[in-house]
């Protein structure tokens, strides 16, 4: 065969269109396929937002409120537990009565009461225990507005269609309307949003309380999955002997990395709530439930982290006369930290995600109270959200679209940490 | 000196007891190169460590086959030998730094101070302070130049205050000739340095624990030849206080520093001798083709 030089390159020339068509060709894949991705997540978060972000605003109305005395301290006592027992429920019905006079059907009255949210005789209850002193006068209140009045107000009722196929009546909107002419009504920041624990009425539902329940459920995994994650990783890395068990080891961890999450629910139901009667619904079950469940993360996590640490060093160590215990905790697992505190955000993150196991211990109860301990029962950020999506009013769907915000932020939030924590600790070698 | 018939080779007249206790001799003078006994003198006047009948597998392979060798207080003695032939394997076994490969097994007898090494009894941590070990690649830790000076002599509780800490420091710099490069910069962390250095920082980690023999396996490999050169100046001005055994590559290096040279084939020590007389007149003929550059 000719091998002159001339002819080689010349066989080479011919095959190299070839060469960069199938470059091009398989750049032109992967930009399509990240295209799509990042399609798929941009639409995912549009319209997350796009359906969440008016749930952090909430209608309020302006009730001329009249604070009788008679009413709220009939014997002039000024004693706040006296004031604190009257009815206030009926004292905003008198302000709206007194608002529209005109009104005079049961029914009709009853719908005009339900303008303003439950919560108004509270936030009344409290202006009068916090002031005393104007009992007996009118006052201006600004109030939640019901969550249908709500809707209506943000446009999600449309005003054109039959009052059949309305929620909203036709005298509702009507007495909505006097409202906005009095300039009675108002757009607010929802602090209630951030503050409240979970309710049947939207506009005093809040996330607060499912957040609390999230973080007490967490640190309990965290206190409990990084502490055991660890040592068996690095007893399995560096101690272990290589034999049958420690195989049989290995392949069960991987194995339980892939266990759907809801049987780790039910194996809690059975051990740690009925076998050793722990209490339903509270975060410290949902944290040993979601430590299994990461546990085979932070140690496959960490194991890899452990494995990438150069011999080098473990000879280095080993070479200056340090035990093997020494070798381990001064050198190798200082170097492997920043891979370790990875994946365990990572684990943690999924926690955090995580509802299914949760169902199955009683977390998805409707909760009002915020938990103040690890034995109180509560719900988390994701149980909340199903809960919400689950219910029928029309303004939990931008609360349900709310808290999938939130829920994502603290995702970010935590994976940005794991990749902050990643480049501080990182060393070179 | 004992002169063993390797049993994996059958020489003629070997069941009928014709062969003696000499070895056979190639036309040159030579021994032979079937002949895979030791030859030249094992022994050392004032041994510092003494190797009997030491074996080493790996699994299933037999990766040294029953070497005998003394080392002998405050020389420096080289390894030499073409790859895989048990040298490193050797002089790992004098720290026990094979304990760590899984799969690992020693046999014989390594006396120091009277006591087997491989002795149930013998503290590994103990031994590993007496026996210091520099490695081919240069490997400080990820640490400040100090920290990586500092580790041995504290995780040894050899000085309680930490002026004494400092001292060690300052005069193990000072003997691995890097004070005056790094003195300044102490603080700085060990992986900056280039490579040279960082080898001579290997070295002062090595000597900051006081050890009586230092194990080099190859620590110029990685080196360029000015550095190299600075490092077999180190080595010759550290035989005055420690006894120092060296695996090279580098016939020339071994024949610059060392006194004496054990030459190594496939498992075998094959010719232990002075090293003027390994290098101008080895008596087996394995020793020959090597140092000629027949192979290797």
């Amino acid at each position: 065969m000719d091998n002159s030089p001339k002819h080689t390159t010349d066989l080479v020339r011919q095959g190299l269109a070839k060469r960069y068509r199938q470059e091009a060709r398989f750049r032109r894949m992967g930009m399509t396929a990240i295209i799509l991705g990042l399609a798929f997540v941009s639409m995912l978060f549009i319209s997350i937002i796009g359906n969440g972000y008016s749930a952090f605003w909430q209608t309020y109305a302006q009730l001329e409120v009249h604070l009788d005395a008679s009413k709220i301290d009939p014997e002039g006592t000024r004693d706040s537990d006296v004031i604190a027992d009257a009815d206030y429920g009926g004292i905003i019905k008198q302000s709206l009565r007194d608002m529209f006079p005109d009104v005079t059907g049961r029914r009709d009255k009853r719908t005009l009461y339900r303008l303003v949210s439950n919560g108004a005789s509270y936030d009344l209850k409290d202006f009068v225990v916090a002031n005393p002193d104007r009992i007996g006068t009118t006052i201006q209140l600004w109030v939640p507005a019901d969550d249908d009045i709500d809707m209506l107000m943000k446009g999600h009722f449309d005003r054109d269609k039959p009052e059949s196929e309305r929620r909203i009546k036709d005298n509702q909107i009507a007495w909505v309307d006097t409202f906005v002419e009095q300039n009675r009504i108002e757009s607010r920041f929802n602090k209630t949003f951030f503050t409240a624990g979970d309710s049947r009425d939207p506009e005093l539902a809040g996330i607060w309380g499912a957040a609390t329940g999230s973080f007490f459920t967490l640190i309990i995994t965290l206190l409990l999955a990084f502490p055991l994650g660890v040592a068996t990783a690095v007893y399995l890395e560096e101690f272990a002997p290589q034999n049958k068990w420690t195989d049989v080891i290995e392949v069960n961890i991987n194995n339980l990395a892939a266990v759907p999450s809801i049987v780790f629910g039910l194996l809690g139901l059975a051990v740690f709530i009925n076998f050793i009667g722990m209490p339903r619904s509270a975060p410290l079950v949902g944290g040993m439930v979601l430590t299994l469940m990461t546990l085979p993360t932070i140690i496959i996590a960490s194991r890899a982290a452990l494995k990438s640490v150069p011999p080098s060093i473990r000879e280095a160590a080993l070479g200056v006369g340090a035990s093997k215990m020494q070798m381990v905790f001064h050198h190798v697992l200082p170097l492997a930290m920043p891979g370790m505190l990875t994946g365990t955000i990572i684990g943690m993150a999924q926690a955090l995600g995580e509802s299914a196991p949760l169902l199955m211990i009683g977390m998805v109860a409707f909760i009002v109270d915020i938990p103040t301990g690890v034995l109180d029962p509560s719900t988390v950020l994701p149980v909340q959200i199903y809960l919400w999506a689950d219910s029928p009013e029309r303004a939990f769907v931008e609360r349900t679209s709310a808290a999938i915000m939130v829920l994502l932020a603290f995702l970010i939030a935590m994976n940005a940490l794991a990749v902050l924590l990643r480049k501080k600790f990182e060393r070179r070698w | 000196m004992t002169f063993q018939i390797d049993s994996g080779i059958d020489l003629p007249g070997q069941e009928l007891g014709l062969v003696s206790k000499m070895p056979a001799v190639e036309n040159n003078g030579k021994v032979s190169r079937d002949d895979r006994k030791t030859v030249g003198d094992i022994t050392h006047a004032d041994p510092r460590m003494t190797c009997r009948d030491v074996h080493v597998w790996y699994g299933d392979k037999h990766a040294l086959n029953d070497v005998d060798l003394d080392i002998g207080k405050n020389e420096v003695i080289a390894m030499i030998g073409p790859s895989g032939c048990g040298k490193s394997t050797f002089i790992r076994c004098l720290n026990r730094m094979n304990d760590s490969i899984d799969g690992c097994r020693v046999s014989g007898d390594l006396i120091m101070d009277g006591q087997d090494i491989y002795d149930r009894k013998m503290d590994v941590v103990l031994l590993r302070a007496m026996v210091g070990m520099v490695f081919q690649k240069p490997n400080p830790f990820p640490k400040s130049i100090f920290e990586n000076v500092a580790y041995g002599p504290r995780i040894h509780g050899l000085a309680a205050a930490k002026t004494d800490i400092e001292e060690i420091v300052v005069t193990s710099l000072q003997k691995a000739g890097l004070w005056d490069e790094v003195k300044d910069y102490l603080d700085q962390p060990g992986t900056g340095l280039s490579g040279g250095q960082q080898q001579r920082l290997c070295i002062a980690r090595a000597i900051a624990v006081n050890p009586e023999v230092v194990l080099m396996d190859e620590p110029c490999s990685a080196l360029d030849p000015i550095a190299t050169a600075r490092i077999e100046e180190l080595i010759d001005e550290l035989r005055e206080h420690y006894t120092i055994a060296i695996v090279t590559h580098s016939m020339q290096q071994a024949a610059r520093v060392s006194q004496r040279t054990a030459y190594f084939h496939l498992g075998d020590l094959i010719e232990v001798g002075e090293t003027d007389q390994i290098f101008t007149n080895p008596k087996h003929q394995l020793t020959e083709d090597y140092i000629t550059g027949r192979f290797g």
